[in-house]
């Protein structure tokens, strides 16, 4: 039986988690950092994401390297991005900093759905975004983004 | 005091719902005391022994991670417990805190003061707390309301005692997801509209190239007016470009970029003008050259922005051969006649179509012989063009007005016609142009629409197709047809499907008022799916010129009118139109008197020309 290498990764504030060696390298961007490291190479820090981020990014890689042909991969990924908006954002940022093409495609897909079909008061309601604009030039964009489709 | 303890619903109502004494709201300004924050909010029964919670609100919940179930009954101080099986306060929980709140309860006074507390899953966090008796009518306290602000604290305390051996923190619970979302960063930007936005914190490449290009067109456009980052992040034209692929697919989009202009009007303008069709137009286009011995009912193709002519029927009614070519790219265009080897057989009433990018592919028709079922290919960028026969085995029987078009840009699908004898066909047959030795084969379906000649076959969203009009046969006789039918060839098992739009009950065709029943008109595929029909030969007044769009794509497909601008041709026919470059329809002459006119064209420009 051979003996699992694990990696620790350390989040921006401190928090440090075990994982083994095969899922850390589902990030490329570890990947890379443990290909091109110095000796102590066995704990990587990763500053741009947050512990609670990346429990739940490698939550995913685990998923994703352990059973990656599982049925249920597909209900996996789908449920997994049943979470608040600032999760999606953040995993959408956690992953493309690590580049894990995977959870940067499944984050974004839903981010974009997201947008779909929705009016510009709409998508400022659902994403939270204030509206910047000065009145005039409200009036501007009005005509030149209100795209009337004859069809 | 009538407080009803066994109201079960309490941690759903909002501070202000809370009330007190006879039913009215709470004796003091509840505002004032709450941060311009997401605060939890808790009252303890002061009359009770040990101070029992008796309301949290929801922000409490779902920060502590704690539901109003879980705590409701017990004294408030578990949070200075990390976790819930501790039973002890957690050693960094400053004692002398825990005393100055002991003094002021017991002194009837309120107390005012950060405490470290600790959510159910064990992350530390920094309690701002404010605790107010709240006095009854005989100056006795009867209430402690408790008003947290919490903040992050970075502490690493190491896992949480009975986790598991490999510390990872499971979060794969969606209460404690939710979590999250009110975790208060210090730079967490606030807006008016309640939550934080989180979306304007991701970087340009991440909205623009993971997000942004995965919409539509038509979103894009309203994403550019949301605000002031989104509007410049719109600008950019490499995510025009991806949106138009994503949306058009790769194959329309590789076309459009040979037009000349296209790049100097950007994508941006062009994905506008292709999906609102705003710059739509009649123009006429004069030619130079001849096509001679004139002719009619030849078939036309377009391969980027030439146009190639084969075959037709001349004067005496004989089939013809010969290949012209148009190139619109060209400052003065012209016929120009294609010296070629080995032409094929004469032929009219056949199908030209354009696969493999710059070939041509003739199949059926009526020669000098009779019917043909032969297929020949030309390269019109070889050196020395030369048509080739392509010896396809089983091929489908002989026949003409039939209707083609490409898949994929290399398979060949050919539908319906007429045969010996006169009888009209329904069968549908795909020739496979990008393999060795390329094999016909029928696609098998349970069902088909009636036979027919004349009709038109479309490709949209990539592997489907719309097959519409033509002379239907229904029983002995046979009837201009205004039907539509889809099929969609990704299927393991394609089937021909009506298109049904209409709100009459039973109803198998498009809603909104369809064009008049024809056969020989044109049909062109636009970016996005839809579909632009006009010309051919309708029953009595009307007028075949009216352009008619369809969207199959739509829950409810529905015909709808183009107006467009410019004069059109008075007449405009299947196999003598081509789409040249995406986003021109060219009509070679229409029908004055016996002869084709084919220095003179019409041309229906969806987009504008930059010149």
């Amino acid at each position: 039986m051979t003996s699992s290498k694990t990696i620790v990764l350390r989040s921006s504030d401190g928090a440090t988690f075990e994982v083994d060696e095969a899922v850390a390298l589902h990030s490329l961007m570890i990947k890379h950092r443990i290909e091109t490291g110095g000796a102590d190479s066995t704990t990587i820090d990763v500053p741009e994401v947050t512990g609670n981020t990346l429990s739940k990014v490698i939550e995913y890689c685990k998923k994703h390297v352990e059973a990656p042909n599982s049925d249920d991969l597909k209900s996996f990924d789908t449920d997994f991005v049943k979470v608040d908006q600032a999760v999606l954002c953040h995993l959408a940022k956690a992953s493309y900093y690590m580049n894990i093409k995977g959870l940067l495609d499944l984050s974004s897909k839903t981010i974009a759905d997201m947008f779909k079909g929705k009016t510009v008061e709409q998508i400022r309601e659902t994403f939270h975004i204030k509206n910047d604009f000065t009145p005039e030039e409200e009036e501007e964009l009005r005509k030149e983004n209100s795209w009337n489709l004859f069809v | 005091m009538e407080w009803d303890s066994s109201n079960s619903d309490l941690s759903g109502d909002e501070e202000g719902d809370f009330l007190l004494n006879d039913g009215g709201p709470l004796p003091f300004p509840v505002d004032s005391l709450l941060q311009p924050a997401p605060c939890g909010f808790v009252v303890s029964d002061a009359l009770e022994p040990d101070h029992p919670i008796i309301y949290v609100n929801s922000v409490f919940e779902i920060i502590t991670g704690y539901r109003a179930e879980e705590v409701l009954g017990r004294n408030c101080r578990f949070l200075q417990c990390r976790g819930p099986y501790a039973k002890r306060r957690h050693p960094l929980v400053d004692s002398t805190v825990v005393t100055e709140i002991r003094r002021c309860l017991e002194d009837g006074i309120e107390f005012k003061g950060e405490l470290l507390n600790f959510t159910k899953d064990g992350t530390p966090l920094m309690n701002r707390l404010r605790m107010t008796p709240i006095y009854g009518d005989d100056e006795v306290i009867t209430h402690i309301i408790g008003i947290q602000f919490f903040t992050e604290v970075h502490l690493d305390l190491g896992p949480l005692p009975g986790s598991t051996t490999h510390g990872t923190v499971k979060s794969s619970d969606p209460f404690r997801s939710s979590l999250l979302s009110f975790r208060l960063t210090p730079d967490g930007t606030r807006s008016p509209s309640r939550g934080l936005c989180r979306i304007l914190q991701l970087s340009d490449e991440v909205i623009c190239l993971q997000i942004l290009s995965r919409l539509t067109p038509r979103d894009i456009a309203s994403v550019g007016s949301v605000c002031r980052r989104f509007y410049e992040v719109v600008k950019n034209e490499d995510l025009w470009r991806m949106v138009c692929r994503n949306a058009w697919g790769s194959e329309t989009t590789r076309v459009l970029q040979t037009v000349p202009g296209a790049k100097r009007l950007g994508w941006g303008r062009l994905a506008r003008e292709l999906t609102t069709l705003e710059a739509a137009e009649w123009r006429k286009v004069t030619v130079g050259g001849a096509v001679e011995p004139s002719r009619c009912n030849f078939s036309a193709c377009a391969v980027g922005n030439r146009v190639v002519l084969f075959g037709g029927e001349g004067v005496n009614m004989q089939p013809m051969n010969d290949t012209f070519v148009l190139d619109l790219n060209s400052s003065k265009p012209e016929w120009q006649h294609v010296k070629v080897g080995s032409p094929p057989p004469g032929r009219w009433g056949h199908t030209l179509s354009c696969v493999n990018g710059s070939n041509l592919v003739v199949f059926g028709g009526c020669g000098t012989q009779g019917l043909l079922n032969d297929v020949f290919l030309l390269d019109l960028d070889a050196k020395h063009p030369m048509w080739r026969e392509i010896s396809g085995l089983a091929p489908p029987l002989p026949r003409s007005w039939h209707s083609s078009c490409t898949l994929d840009g290399t398979k060949l699908i050919v539908s319906g016609g007429c045969a010996d004898s006169g009888v009209l066909l329904s069968d549908t047959f795909l020739l496979d142009l990008s393999m060795e030795k390329p094999i016909w084969r029928e696609i098998p379906v349970t069902w088909t629409p009636p036979s027919r000649l004349g009709h038109t076959l479309s490709v949209y969203g990539g592997r489907k197709i719309l097959m519409f009009g033509g002379l239907a046969k229904s029983g002995p006789l046979r009837f201009r047809s205004s039907d539509v039918f889809t099929m969609d060839l990704s299927e393991d098992e394609p089937c021909w499907r009506s298109v049904t739009g209409s709100r009459m009950p039973g109803a198998g065709n498009p809603g909104g008022i369809g064009p008049p029943p024809r056969l020989d008109h044109v049909a062109v595929s636009l970016p996005g799916g839809r579909i632009l029909v006009f010309g051919g030969s309708v029953a009595g007044l009307h007028s075949a010129s009216q352009l008619y769009i369809l969207d199959p794509t739509e829950e409810k497909p529905t015909w709808r009118i183009l107006n467009v601008p410019g004069r059109p041709p008075r007449f405009a026919w299947g196999h003598s139109t081509c789409v040249v470059g995406g986003t021109r329809a060219i009509v070679l002459g229409g029908q004055t008197g016996e002869e084709w006119m084919l220095s003179e064209l019409h041309e229906l420009s969806l987009a504008s020309s930059v010149i």
